[in-house]
């Protein structure tokens, strides 16, 4: 028989340690599930957009120019500018009106440019050819991505309605303009007293931070004339919009990796640690017959290899398969087609975790390995002795009854073994409760966010949850009046507020400000204040983080806003929650002079009167409207990010649940095994079956109390950083409320998760335990 | 039929293990009085463990009947088989059994708490037990600092704390030297003296000959002799299947 034969032989089957095989594949297959989707993410957070910004030759900045005051002699002198390495531009731009198949579609934004390429913002075509002609239009993908070539637009702000046909679709990492014409259109869509604008695009070789970036533009803007940049936009921004919702369930899929990671490590050494404290008259026998210390060292990584590389295997699967929902969120963001699972992290993760098995596994085989065939055969599997007597002791004194007392104390026997099965039931724990709070914290970033609780309803455009303005139809005076009059005559309605979408300017601010200024009193409809309070005295206005990240302005200072027909200056009187990269702006429309046209008209936010039903409200305001109507009430739309993070939450809590439990099997399981000649001693003795059980139950009861005790802040603790990290990447900060999920009596109720784990795990083997007859536990020897 | 004096009644007790060829027990019948010292005895394998076990209530035949202390016991369940096993028998092993966490008066005193006395009346019976086995001053020993006929009395004291109607003992003297054998013999007799009931299994002819007033030969699973000669039994080593 060759050496591997023998070493096979004497491991015997996987089969004939069906539990633990199970054990280890579970864990595993959890640790690797949750590493792959964590490495995925990782990779769909940021990679894409690298690689796609290299191989674009993204701008680093770009700022539009009033031609007025700098010349393209100028703006060709910033060229060479100290940091600047390369640059694209000037491109003329112009803003239009049109219509798009007999329908008003809104403002376009169209930049003359002779070429597709560039040394900055490479454009890639994804359709037909680029404009070289008159009535020519190459559209941006990411922002008309459904018009195909051969569509048509009619320029309704030009003398003459000049129409404009698509020959082609075109992407840009800068995804500044609507679409593209040739140069010499800019002067044919130019209508008398609209002024035209110039882009420059510009990479430098040192622009990794926003503060690099406000520098670099800086130098630019200051190389210029005075007031010459109108605007300017950081790659950066564009970078964070697009890591998209990836980015955001990282942290948490992370967290869930780790404590996967770390079960799995912890739970394959305790089972070829037990093994090979179960298997040392085995040992001393396999060597007594010639087995050299490396065969039994393979012997028993061979124990854990077969179920290890299944749950491994099967892990790679269930992580691919996880990810799919979470890649479709957040794919259409990259501009760069759908978006799969790496083939490193297939690989890398299954990989890794075989390895840190096999590392957790070769302690104790190593030490199977050095025993000597006496030692091994005298140590037998008694526990050594003097260990646990103090506890058995002090049981003893506290007068519980015997089978709780027993084992109370038993855990002491073998503090390694306690030690791995308070480690599983910990981290199960704090997986759960975690999960529940994480959970509880996205339900209240969802609940801000759409407004759900406090704006049931919303009237919008086709009733698509789209917002209108540029690209949407825009509202006519008698279709609001026709709204304004269906809602009101529903007995239901408590509020009406018209909500108007427009873009501002602030100073000192690059880019456009989204505003939205609300026809009405807003107070209502309970915007998350993450400080400050929301504006309730005119000049008044409350903002997103991304607008005090990118304007370093503080709550309670002042800003000139330009809303495009006039110049006001406002002050922010608080922080609302509204994830978006882009800077937003909400306030009175008296506040926000101009923003409160129909063209701006985007949406209805209905506050209902209590006890009334919102799907019959909806119904009924549909009805009213009539199926002709472009407008439709709807149930506030979005969240669609949540839902899917809270399935993700559910799913890798319940894996992890899972996993610690079985971890709570095996170890009761290898104790009971250890013990059944002392279960059947108790048994003879005349404890009764329900006793026994009692008493194995209270094996893990004294480290599940512990455990939880441990869980219940670690969970606390994890869920505040989850919660931050998740924020950071989504670019807001958070409510203070958020994070108070935790309430001392459903924490305390949490906390027993703890404990219902370990009842779960210990309850079969326990249960197994109490149903054996005594004479074969005693015969088990 | 069971005499109401009998302690124990077997009746065509048929018992097969998962996977063996013959029965372990094969139409065993067997009855035992109360005051009565009887000894087990023959070659190894041939069932007189399984016997005990089946008296014992710690496993049940596969047919026939059980009858201990006046309870039929081969159809009780776990709970109830626990409970009479509590309360009506103390069960000597060859190895002791005794656990090895717990000290020698939590050793004792164990049973009769799963029973349900109070831990005062079990600490009473078991220190006046432990007194009575010259046990006294070890209360607070662990099994393991105890030699190995000191550790047979603590397991004699345990099988005695519940005052059971019967007292079953499997080869108690076959771990111990001639001193501590001879030792628990004398014990095991006084106790009988004071009218306890002792079904003893061993293969140690000379305490059968000496001790039981009745031996039971079991070969292949049945019960092939049983002779009482002026109360003691007689070529005890016949009966054992050894050489005498």
């Amino acid at each position: 028989m060759s050496g591997y034969g023998a070493v096979r032989t004497a491991t015997g089957g996987v089969l004939r340690h069906k539990v633990q095989s199970v054990v280890i594949g579970a864990v595993l297959l959890t640790a690797t599930a949750s590493a792959t989707l964590g490495f995925t993410l990782l990779a769909a957070s940021d990679a894409p957009f690298q690689h796609v910004f290299s191989a674009q030759r993204g701008a680093d900045a770009t700022l539009t120019v009033n031609p007025a005051r700098a010349s393209t002699a100028q703006l060709t002198a910033t060229r060479s500018l100290r940091g600047v390495v390369a640059s694209s531009g000037p491109f003329a731009q112009v803003s239009v009106q049109a219509d798009q198949a007999g329908q008003p579609w809104g403002q376009l934004n169209l930049e003359g440019r002779s070429s597709s390429a560039g040394p900055v913002d490479d454009l890639v075509l994804t359709e037909g050819h680029w404009a070289t002609g008159r009535g020519q239009i190459v559209v941006s993908a990411s922002q008309y991505g459904g018009l195909r070539t051969g569509d048509t637009f009619t320029v309704t702000s030009v003398p003459g309605k000049p129409v404009l046909t698509v020959v082609g679709v075109a992407s840009s990492l800068t995804d500044s303009v609507s679409g593209w014409v040739a140069p010499a259109e800019i002067a044919q869509l130019t209508a008398p007293g609209n002024p035209v604008s110039e882009q420059m695009l510009y990479r430098f070789s040192q622009a990794s931070t926003f503060a690099q970036v406000r520098s670099d533009i800086s130098e630019v803007g200051t190389a210029l004339p005075p007031h010459s940049v109108t605007t300017a936009d950081s790659w950066l921004n564009e970078r964070a919009q697009d890591g998209g919702n990836g980015a955001i369930m990282e942290p948490f899929v992370v967290a869930f990796a780790l404590i996967g990671l770390v079960m799995a490590v912890l739970i394959t050494g305790n089972v070829i640690s037990g093994a090979v404290v179960a298997s040392y008259r085995r040992i001393g026998v396999l060597k007594s017959i010639g087995f050299t210390p490396a065969q039994v060292v393979l012997a028993y990584l061979r124990r854990v290899g077969w179920p290890a590389l299944a749950g491994c295997a099967a892990g790679v699967v269930v992580g691919n398969v996880l990810a799919i929902p979470v890649l479709a969120q957040s794919s259409a963001a990259y501009g760069v087609g759908a978006q799969q699972v790496p083939w490193w992290a297939s690989v890398v993760a299954p990989l890794g975790m075989l390895a840190l098995t096999v590392i957790a596994a070769l302690g104790p085989a190593l030490r199977a390995g050095r025993l000597s065939a006496t030692q091994a055969i005298a140590a037998g599997r008694a526990p050594r002795v003097g260990r646990g007597y103090a506890a058995h002791r002090l049981a003893t004194r506290l007068g519980l009854p015997r089978p709780v007392g027993i084992g109370l104390a038993a855990p002491f026997a073998r503090p390694a073994r306690t030690a791995v099965t308070f480690a599983a039931i910990a981290f199960g724990a704090t997986a759960l409760i975690f999960a529940v709070g994480l959970h509880s914290s996205l339900g209240q970033a969802a609940a801000s966010q759409n407004l759900s609780a406090t704006v049931p309803v919303q009237i919008q455009q086709d009733g698509q949850g789209n917002d209108s303005g540029p690209g949407g139809n825009v509202a006519s005076a008698a279709q609001d009046a026709a709204v304004t009059a269906a809602l009101t005559a529903q007995a239901g309605t408590l509020h009406v507020l018209p909500v108007y979408y427009g873009q501002v300017t602030v100073a000192a601010m690059p880019g456009n400000v989204d505003a939205s200024a609300f026809g009405g009193d807003a107070s209502w409809t309970g915007y998350g204040l993450i400080q400050g309070h929301w504006y309730n005295a005119p000049g008044e206005v409350d903002v997103n983080t991304s607008f005090l990240t990118i304007s370093g302005l503080t709550v309670g200072d002042t800003a000139a806003v330009d809303t495009g027909t006039t110049t006001v200056t406002v002050r922010i009187a608080g922080e609302v929650f509204q994830p978006d990269t882009n800077p937003q702006l909400y306030g009175n429309a008296q506040t926000l002079p101009g923003l409160a046209a129909l063209t701006n008209l985007g949406q209805y936010d209905v506050g209902l009167r209590p006890g009334t039903s919102v799907s019959g409200y909806i119904a009924s305001v549909n009805n009213a409207l009539g199926q002709d109507s472009p407008w439709a009430a709807t149930p506030p739309q979005g969240g669609q990010f949540y839902s899917v993070a809270a399935d993700l939450i559910g799913m890798l809590a319940l894996m992890v649940a899972i996993a610690a439990g079985l971890g709570v099997l095996n170890t009761v399981l290898m104790t009971t095994r250890d013990r059944v000649h002392d279960l059947g001693v108790f048994k003879a003795l005349g404890m009764r079956p329900s006793q026994l059980l009692t008493m194995v139950v209270c094996w893990v009861a004294g480290p599940a109390v512990l455990a939880a005790l441990v869980a219940a802040p670690a969970a606390v603790l994890l869920n505040d950083a989850t919660v931050r990290a998740m924020a950071s990447a989504a670019h807001t900060a958070v409510p203070a409320s958020f994070f108070q999920v935790f309430p001392p009596g459903k924490l305390a109720l949490l906390a027993l998760s703890g404990l219902v784990l370990a009842a779960a795990g210990a309850l079969l083997p326990a249960s197994w335990a109490a149903r054996a007859r005594p004479a074969v536990a005693l015969r088990a020897e | 039929m069971t005499h109401r004096d009998d302690v124990i009644s077997l009746s065509g007790v048929l018992k097969t293990y998962q996977g063996g060829t013959a029965p372990a027990l094969d139409n065993v019948s067997l009855t035992v009085a109360a005051g009565e010292v009887v000894a087990v005895m023959g070659p190894s394998g041939s069932g007189k463990s399984t016997l005990l076990n089946l008296i014992a209530g710690l496993d049940r035949p596969d047919s026939g009947t059980v009858t201990v202390a006046g309870q039929r016991i081969d159809k009780l369940s776990e709970t109830a088989l626990a409970r009479f096993r509590a309360r009506h028998v103390g069960i000597i092993f060859q190895f002791f059994n005794l656990l090895d966490d717990l000290t020698v008066v939590d050793n004792v005193l164990l049973p009769a708490q799963l029973a349900g006395a109070s831990r005062g009346q079990a600490r009473t019976r078991a220190g006046a037990l432990l007194d009575r086995m010259g046990l006294g001053k070890h209360l607070q020993d662990y099994p393991a600092r105890l030699s190995g006929g000191q550790r047979q009395r603590v397991a004699i004291a345990r099988a005695l704390v519940n005052e059971p109607e019967l007292l079953l003992a499997d080869e108690p003297t076959g771990a111990l030297d001639t001193a501590s054998s001879q030792e628990i013999g004398d014990l095991l007799r006084e106790l009988n003296a004071g009218g306890q009931t002792l079904v003893l299994v061993t293969h140690d002819a000379a305490l059968a000959a000496r001790y039981a007033a009745r031996a039971v030969r079991i070969v292949d699973g049945r019960i092939v002799d049983g002779r009482i000669v002026d109360g003691r039994v007689a070529d005890a080593a016949a009966m054992a299947g050894v050489p005498s």
